[in-house]
């Protein structure tokens, strides 16, 4: 995709129904696709103005010729959903998925399970504190300490795999904490993390998660500016490193929006 | 969106929308139901896009097991749950086309095995007439060349630039045509809801 493009002949105001209009149709690519993902996540009139061009334009495909696929399609679905609902009930390590075509993560579900309880916000802050502090206890982490930190967290769902990525910013620290547990490296593949700032600026890359891991990044002043309530977030699948420079980004694989931590009653 | 008219009471339709609702309350037997009601017209729809059989099939599996899933996302009282269901497969086609190396969009309709006009699925397979009717309407008030690339951006999943390449315009050129096409669309429709 170009740069933002400047011609004599681009008279035609691109305001957010245009935006979801190109989305609809099919038009957008690289960041501008993904930018649109990451505003439907957190703009309920930009997510339903893209849905009113999917109903609009829902009827023009009946201009399309029907095909029969072949039957193992339906094996293949149904294999993979076989696989998930035993992941997703098993507490062992998940079947090799032929599917996984959305993440080749594998489910870790017992860690996973680990990961889902820290959440919870206490949970979630004690383990940040501890993370930024080294030296000192989370337990002895005052109350006061943690409510004047008034952290933000955002949950990204990953895929069909159950999994979810936690990422957690305290604003005072400039730091974040990014808990990929039960992800799994496939040797092929990396996920970079983008923020979707609420200005509709540009997103920024917040590298590269590492799989299994539990990492405390500091943020640079240009990302903590962007970073509040409703900011989204959105993983992409790129080559080992990360997006090359000058390519486009890869498929969007989760996507998530921040949100301050629930006070404590 | 309120005043858009509403599906004729079909059988067929509410059978679809009876499964859509039983999968998205947890039955994964109801997937099986909307598969053998709908498969054939996703996977035109994906064959289209992508122009290859087993990029097809691949991205038909993903819209299944996608749909099972997020079955919650689709909305009960909205129009048609095979409309729903084509956009969503749509999507999910051009997403599969726009990262990675398929071509897309190039292979003749005619190599893509059709079926038979008779299909049974035929009658349910046709959304909402009305909304049909007016989405036609609105495009065809376009001029012809506009339409035209609209057509091939939805049919075949173009990008602007193969659009303007085919065009032989410059992409800004392109882009405008389409964005003023797509301004007077959304006018039209618009002005067709508050009807």
């Amino acid at each position: 995709m170009s740069g933002p493009e400047q011609t004599p002949e681009d008279d035609v105001t691109r305001d957010d129904p245009m935006i979801a209009a190109e989305w609809a149709l099919g038009l957008l690519e690289g960041e501008e696709l993904l930018a649109a993902r990451g505003k439907a996540a957190t703009d309920p009139a930009f997510a339903w103005r893209k849905e009113w061009w999917d109903d609009w334009f829902a009827p023009l495909s009946d201009g399309i010729a029907g095909a029969e696929p072949s039957d193992t399609v339906w094996d293949g679905i149904s294999a993979r959903i076989a696989a998930q609902q035993a992941a997703a009930a098993a507490a062992a390590v998940s079947p090799e998925t032929p599917s996984a075509n959305v993440v080749a993560l594998e489910a870790r579900v017992r860690r996973w399970q680990w990961v889902a309880g820290l959440t919870s916000a206490a949970a979630a802050v004690a383990l940040a504190l501890f993370m930024f502090a080294p030296g000192r206890s989370p337990t002895e982490a005052p109350p006061a300490q943690i409510a004047a930190a008034a952290p933000m967290v955002a949950t990204v769902p990953i895929g069909e795999t159950g999994l979810r990525l936690d990422v957690t910013y305290i604003p005072e620290s400039e730091k974040m904490l990014v808990a990929a547990i039960g992800l799994t490296a496939d040797g092929v593949h990396d996920h970079e993390l983008w923020l979707v700032p609420k200005d509709d600026s540009p997103l920024q890359s917040l590298g590269v998660v590492a799989p299994g891991e539990v990492r405390s990044m500091t943020l640079p002043a240009a990302v903590t500016a962007k970073l509040g309530n409703g900011a989204g977030l959105v993983l992409t699948r790129e080559p080992i490193g990360g997006k090359p420079e000058g390519k486009e980004a890869g498929p969007v694989v989760a996507s998530g929006y921040f949100k301050p931590v629930a006070t404590e009653a | 969106m309120a005043a858009r008219p509403r599906p004729s009471s079909d059988e067929a339709r509410e059978a679809l929308r009876d499964a859509m609702a039983r999968l998205a309350n947890g039955d994964a037997s109801a997937l099986e139901e909307i598969y053998r009601a709908t498969r054939v017209k996703l996977f035109g729809i994906c064959l289209r896009i992508l122009g290859d059989q087993k990029e097809a099939e691949d991205a038909l599996q993903d819209v299944y097991v996608n749909l099972w899933q997020r079955a919650d996302r689709y909305d009960p009282t909205r129009a048609s749950p095979i409309a729903w269901l084509a956009a969503f497969a749509r999507n999910r086609a051009i997403d599969r086309l726009r990262t990675g190396k398929v071509r897309g969009g190039a292979v003749p309709v005619e190599e893509a095995a059709p079926l038979a006009d008779e299909t049974p699925l035929a009658d349910m397979l046709l959304v909402d007439a009305e909304q049909a009717a007016q989405i036609h309407k609105c495009l065809g008030a376009l001029d012809a060349r506009t339409q035209g690339h609209i057509r091939a951006a939805f049919f075949d999943g173009q990008t602007y630039a193969q659009l303007a390449e085919a065009a032989d315009v410059p992409l800004g050129t392109m882009k405008s045509w389409i964005r003023r096409g797509l301004q007077r669309l959304r006018a039209c429709l618009e002005a067709s809801e508050a009807a």
